[in-house]
């Protein structure tokens, strides 16, 4: 078994004449907790939904677990082992959040004995167990990232990508989402693969940042190493040029 | 606890309560302008809860479900007058040619998003009713297809049978409907890229759910052709799919039970509202909308909600 669980092979995505992802490559190991940075705009999303094939890439290739991704079906790939969230959250309204979960699972990869179990299982984990019979719109936000992040585990994945699971909390919960990734990861032996464009969020979370500006890869190391990093610098603050511009206006 | 949901004893008594109920009213009230009035409203039934199951579970209007009862109907009457088999025969034929529209259709309008479903389905209805008009030497044209066999000579033995058919129906999709596959049913009409994103493959899922609402549809079809013993174009009408989906959306969407209540509300309601003459329109509208505006997911399936959590509480 190698020990690169993703890789990503110079993919690149134009939406008409904008060049989204420009021949973008990366790896990920296995067990890694991984930080993909960017300012808004710099094509992160855009290079989940292709690891997720809910847009295929133009060119490149993905290839996780030794097994390229072209030409699976966006609903195969979860049962291949990558689970994803949403930026914005998605619940599966009219549904309990016990239900919610449950659908995660529902797939051909989890063995279908004990659903129910394993779902309260994972609720309590997230520590949404009290809310279980809740109707899912009825949850905060800080909630639904959790509920977001328990139908995701309940398809059993190996590689976990969460869609700036920080947005929109304040403080307090960013800090308690954090500590639910930690966990989950410690516990699960999980590999997760996480965007975010604010750098204060996860400097304690990754091991390895890759950061992204304009569809492209800007910088590649520890956060310490990027947070140093000049093109990182660059693209969050500006040139000491621009800076120069803005100060004297 | 496998975390799906159950139907619960207490609603499973109702049910049985309703039935015999519906199959004891002829018998204290004798007369057969009642066992026609309810034969009607458990054919709608049938139309409303098979309705119901795809579109109330997925959130995907079907206006044009009139495609498949008029498809069951003309089977029957094909079936029957035209090739001249048995009238039973007409049962499982008007079933298998529904399902058959329904693959035709589904592959094709199931992967169109937003309202083009409806639409789609709609003109599909439509276009139907006009075939049934140029391909007159064999459907009959406007006048239809007459003297179609009974299936069961004495009315009020095909009442019980339609009943029965009914019940049915209502169990078998109820029951689906709380299975794994009626949560993910419930789970595409929330949200179509988080099922995408769990492994579900949801265009086959709209499809197999549009196969079995089409089945029930056109079954319905077919014992509404042997209790008018005659089809006409008429019945592919826009006004028929419209007419059954205010009966679920009286009944309460996507709660099976709710529109089966709701059809037989609103056909009794239409035959007790004839005294009234010329209001009569009037009065059945109103009441439309004061039910469509003040009680937005429905009448019946709320209602029994409260009751058997009140009854729930007491226990």
């Amino acid at each position: 078994m190698s020990s690169v669980l993703l890789e990503v092979d110079s993919v690149d995505k134009h939406f008409g004449g904008l060049h989204a992802v420009k021949q973008v490559s990366m790896q990920i190991r296995r067990g890694e907790i991984v930080g993909i940075l960017g300012p808004n705009g710099a094509g992160k999303t855009t290079l989940f939904n292709m690891l997720t094939n809910f847009i295929p890439p133009d060119n490149g290739r993905v290839i996780f677990n030794g097994q390229s991704l072209q030409g699976v079906k966006p609903h195969k790939i979860v049962t291949l082992g990558i689970a994803r969230t949403f930026q914005l959250c998605r619940p599966f309204v009219g549904l309990s959040v016990l239900e919610n979960v449950l659908v995660g699972s529902l797939g051909p990869r989890v063995r279908h004995d004990g659903l129910g179990d394993r779902a309260m299982q994972l609720l309590k984990q997230v520590g949404l167990e009290a809310k279980a019979h809740t109707p899912s719109e009825l949850l905060s936000y800080g909630d639904l990232r959790r509920l977001e992040i328990a139908r995701a585990l309940a398809a059993e994945p190996e590689l976990l990508l969460l869609d700036e699971p920080f947005a929109g909390l304040g403080s307090s919960e960013i800090e308690a989402i954090s500590s639910l990734i930690r966990q989950l990861h410690a516990e699960k032996q999980l590999t997760i693969l996480l965007i975010e464009h604010k750098l204060r969020e996860f400097m304690q979370l990754v091991s390895r940042v890759i950061a992204l500006d304009f569809g492209e890869v800007i910088a590649e190391g520890s956060p310490a190493e990027i947070v140093a990093h000049p093109k990182v610098i660059e693209a969050y603050i500006g040139k000491q040029t621009e800076m120069a511009v803005h100060h004297a206006a | 606890m496998n975390g799906f949901q159950q139907i619960d004893k207490l609603s499973g008594v109702a049910g049985a309560a309703a039935l015999v109920v519906l199959a004891v009213a002829p018998l204290v009230f004798p007369g057969n302008y009642l066992i026609g009035v309810l034969t009607v409203a458990a054919i709608y039934g049938i139309w409303a809860v098979s309705w119901d199951f795809m579109s109330g579970l997925t959130g995907r209007e079907n206006f044009g479900h009139s495609l498949f009862i008029g498809v069951g109907a003309y089977v029957a009457g094909v079936v029957n007058v035209q090739m001249e088999l048995g009238p039973w025969w007409s049962l499982p034929a008007s079933m298998l040619l529904a399902v058959a529209f329904a693959l035709l259709l589904g592959f094709p309008t199931l992967r169109l998003k937003g309202p083009y479903f409806a639409l789609a389905m709609l003109s599909a209805a439509v276009i139907m009713q006009r075939l049934m008009l140029i391909f007159w030497e064999y459907t009959g044209g406007e006048e239809g297809i007459q003297d179609i066999a009974p299936l069961i000579r004495n009315n009020l033995h095909y009442y019980w049978f339609v009943l029965v058919v009914l019940a049915a129906t209502t169990f078998i999709l109820s029951w689906m409907a709380r299975s794994r596959w009626g949560l993910i049913l419930r789970a595409i009409r929330g949200d179509e890229a988080t099922c995408l994103a769990a492994g579900i493959p949801i265009t086959t899922y709209k499809i197999v759910s549009l196969v079995i609402s089409a089945a029930f549809a056109g079954l319905g079809g077919a014992l509404y052709a042997h209790y008018q013993l005659q089809v006409s174009p008429q019945l592919f009408a826009v006004v028929t799919s419209v007419t059954i989906i205010t009966m679920v959306y009286v009944g309460g969407m996507g709660t099976i039970y709710g529109p089966v209540g709701g059809a037989l509300l609103l056909t009794l309601l239409t035959e007790g509202l004839r005294n009234f003459g010329e209001w009569r329109l009037m009065i059945y509208s109103l009441l439309l909308i004061f039910i469509l505006f003040f009680l937005p997911n429905g009448f019946i399936a709320p209602l029994w909600k409260r009751v058997r959590s009140g009854w729930g509480d007491r226990a």
